[in-house]
């Protein structure tokens, strides 16, 4: 992991807007996945708008950093431009795709799975690797305690507690996103 | 062929088809349920004892994990169990043997998976309900011990369904690794089960 992975939103627009290209390349990195989500996801664009859509956001951000107010709000302020250009994609497209379109309360409730999918991502992002390796092998990769004990070379009897401290870290963490400053590494 | 889904029934339903005589559900189903029911209890214990113990949330939201992936088990099972048993009615049949001999081995390799994952569900929900009944409020640790008792039943099932299989010869990782889960959730249920009497 590097080091700019670990800044936060407000500091890494602070880096690009002094010109750093690594700080650029992470916030790109931290927000593509978002971005795609939302096109293809939330709107339903076919891969070749995503696509367009995906570098004319990309294009506003580098464009218009020095617009942002609040450096912090960097994520509701790429999420609104993605929606706007994922429209704009839309009705470019013409009425003969509209029947693709998602209903109005549909596409709230994707965008709305894609933004808490992401908050929690960026807070994982902030526990140590094993803990980050310890929650996904559990509830993404489906792994039994015993697997997670084995490949990982930890006591057996100790895999469930500890999975229970790295959530309770990332719960600390979750809650503490709108508070602050981005935590340490737990 | 695929089978309905277990989940979608009230539980009357589901014993009522559990009962019928039909090829499923069968012993896989009902033990994906012992635990998928254990780890439901491992979680309804945690979450009332938030208020005392640290852990409790994150150890709920492992038993809900597992309660999910035990619960849909129950049909996974009955579908392997089903397309074994499909193939192995045509094993006799004219035409190419070569070619259902491989898809029966798979069938069945399939058949076998599933209770395997199962046992190992079960030696989790086990673990789970001995942690909870070490940690939780008082008034609950009775639960905590049926869980643990319902969760190494669920093991001891599967592990056998994983046993009885017709491509598991004695030696078979999955064997060793089923009999593992089926000792491990057995440990767990004994200690759970001694603390409390």
């Amino acid at each position: 992991m590097s080091q700019l992975s670990t800044l936060s939103d407000a500091e890494l627009v602070q880096r690009c807007r002094e010109g750093n290209t690594d700080a650029w390349n992470e916030l790109v990195e931290r927000f593509s996945r978002y971005v795609y989500a939302v096109c293809t996801r939330g709107y339903r664009l076919s891969e070749e708008d995503a696509d367009d859509v995906f570098q004319e956001v990309f294009t506003r951000v580098f464009t218009h950093l020095d617009t942002l107010r609040n450096d912090a709000a960097l994520r509701p302020w790429i999420a609104q431009l993605t929606r706007r250009l994922c429209l704009d994609s839309i009705t470019k497209r013409g009425r003969e795709q509209a029947t693709e379109e998602p209903m109005a309360e549909e596409l709230a409730a994707d965008l709305a799975e894609i933004d808490e999918a992401f908050t929690v991502r960026e807070a994982l992002a902030t526990l140590s690797d094993t803990c980050q390796e310890m929650l996904d092998r559990f509830f993404a990769r489906d792994q039994s305690y015993r697997t997670i004990s084995d490949e990982l070379d930890l006591p057996s009897g100790t895999v469930a507690s500890r999975i229970a401290r790295c959530l309770s870290k990332l719960r600390t963490e979750l809650e503490g996103r709108n508070e602050g400053p981005r935590g340490s590494r737990g | 062929m695929e089978t309905e889904d277990y989940l979608d029934l009230r539980i009357d339903e589901f014993l009522d088809r559990l009962a019928e005589g039909g090829r499923a559900p069968g012993g896989g189903s009902a033990a994906a349920l012992a635990v998928a029911f254990a780890a439901g209890l491992v979680a309804m214990v945690a979450r009332c004892s938030r208020g005392s113990w640290e852990d409790a949330a994150g150890v709920a939201a492992q038993s809900l994990a597992i309660k999910e992936r035990a619960a849909q088990l129950a049909r996974t099972d009955a579908d392997a169990w089903q397309q074994a048993s499909a193939a192995l009615g045509e094993a006799g049949a004219d035409g190419d043997a070569e070619g259902r001999d491989r898809d029966l081995e798979q069938k069945l390799g399939h058949a076998a998976a599933v209770p395997l994952e199962i046992a190992e569900l079960g030696a989790d929900a086990a673990a789970l309900a001995a942690l909870v009944g070490e940690y939780c409020e008082g008034a609950y640790r009775a639960d905590a011990a049926a869980a643990a008792a319902l969760a190494s039943g669920g093991a001891s099932a599967a592990a056998h369904l994983v046993q009885v299989n017709l491509t598991v010869q004695e030696g078979d990782e999955r064997l060793k690794r089923a009999r593992a889960s089926e000792q491990a959730a057995a440990e767990s249920a004994k200690r759970t089960l001694a603390s409390i009497r």
